[in-house]
């Protein structure tokens, strides 16, 4: 590999982090077609980010936040407020509260609004809604999954918890949790989610909301 | 830097087949995403397209032999966008990174990599993680760590030096 810099190679990243725009990515594009130095390092580039894309879960990792350990004895404090009856009404009385805000109420809304973008951009219609985990759960989801909208869509999927945990894209309507990042999510914690849709052309189409879903505390 | 510019005579059709799938390869995946099954497909006829049009001699040596490969590899590509979804008008934005992942190689390879960044110094490994994981700009990633921008694409450009040390070792 020759030491001399082109100077294409500025826009390696910007071109595999999709940050080019069209007359820039054609010529960026028609350039490593005439260039090896550039396509060796690209290649080298691509494989660098994508590994940091499919792994990043697992190798940015960070040490357990001290605060947690004060959570137990926290809990049993407010555990030991009630009595195991008392403690029973809460739990149905939350339970309506939720059937009534997640099950009911939605029922009410009225259909989501309709948008254009431009003349050539289809109608998307109604806006992304997300199927599942949208509550809590059990155990770390395997998978998640949402709603259709429209043919040959490319969904970006976020997962935070107090940041960024997991992205990933994908054409289909439903992803599975690669194992490492399943590994990040324990039992007690809060997780939200949220997916933004993109047009063949890359034009973002939609954003769901973000959803809060927590990982039910083990018996 | 620029291949040199080669004469239609001069063309040796295996070499350029060789040299040449693995860019057209890189194009067609990010054009269309790995998860494409046809991608490979498409490719194939990019090739055969080249070698057709070379014999009958349509490369006059106007343009490189790389730019008239992308020339066809992008019509190619446009074509096959067209036919699945007879509504787009342009290229589309690229949709994924190809996947270095698709076989056992580059899998262990991936692997040795993921292994070697968790071994950088934290400094190195912060500005892949908010670059390239979270994908914040230069000037974002600059800010959050209170360095300038320049620092920034230093510590990007010597983390992958290191990586490429301790990946070869």
């Amino acid at each position: 590999m020759s030491m001399k810099k082109c100077k294409f190679e500025d826009q390696i990243d910007n071109y595999l982090l999709n940050r080019l725009e069209g007359g820039d990515r054609d010529k960026f594009e028609e350039h490593y077609f005439n260039c090896t130095s550039c396509f060796e390092k690209m290649e080298e580039r691509n494989e660098l980010i994508a590994t940091i894309k499919t792994r990043g879960a697992l190798i940015f990792k960070e040490e357990p936040m001290p605060e947690r350990k004060s959570f137990v004895p926290a809990f049993e404090k407010v555990y030991s407020f009630f009595t195991p009856r008392q403690w029973a009404t809460a739990a149905i009385s939350a339970a309506l509260i939720l059937v009534a805000v997640f099950g009911v109420l939605p029922q009410f809304k009225r259909s989501t609004p309709l948008f254009y973008l431009s003349e050539n951009e289809a109608v998307r219609g109604e806006s992304l809604s997300l199927i599942s985990p949208i509550i809590d759960v059990r155990t770390a989801p395997s998978s998640f999954e949402w709603r259709q909208l429209g043919q040959d869509v490319e969904y970006k999927i976020y997962v935070y918890n107090d940041k960024l945990l997991w992205t990933a894209s994908t054409r289909q309507t439903k992803i599975d949790v690669p194992e490492d990042v399943k590994l990040l999510m324990v039992a007690g914690e809060k997780y939200s989610w949220q997916v933004k849709a993109f047009s063949a052309k890359g034009t973002l189409i939609a954003i769901s909301s973000k959803v809060q879903f927590q990982i039910r505390a083990t018996e | 830097m620029k291949m040199v510019e080669t004469r239609p005579s001069e063309l040796n059709l295996d070499q350029v087949v060789e040299k040449y799938r693995p860019v057209v390869s890189f194009k067609v995946k990010k054009s269309l995403g790995t998860q494409t099954p046809d991608w490979e497909d498409v490719v194939n006829e990019v090739i055969t397209q080249v070698i057709e049009k070379v014999k009958k001699g349509e490369f006059r040596g106007e343009s490189s032999i790389g730019t008239f490969i992308y020339t066809i590899t992008s019509r190619r590509i446009v074509d096959f966008i067209r036919q699945k979804t007879k509504v787009l008008k342009g290229i589309p934005e690229p949709a994924v990174l190809p996947d270095p992942c698709d076989d056992a190689e580059s899998r262990e390879r991936a692997r040795t990599l993921a292994e070697a960044i968790k071994k950088l110094k934290p400094k190195f490994r912060e500005v892949l993680d908010l670059y390239y994981y979270q994908e914040l700009s230069r000037d974002e990633v600059a800010q959050r760590l209170g360095i300038s921008p320049r620092r920034v694409s230093e510590r990007l450009n010597y983390a992958q030096k290191l990586l490429r040390k301790m990946i070869k070792q």
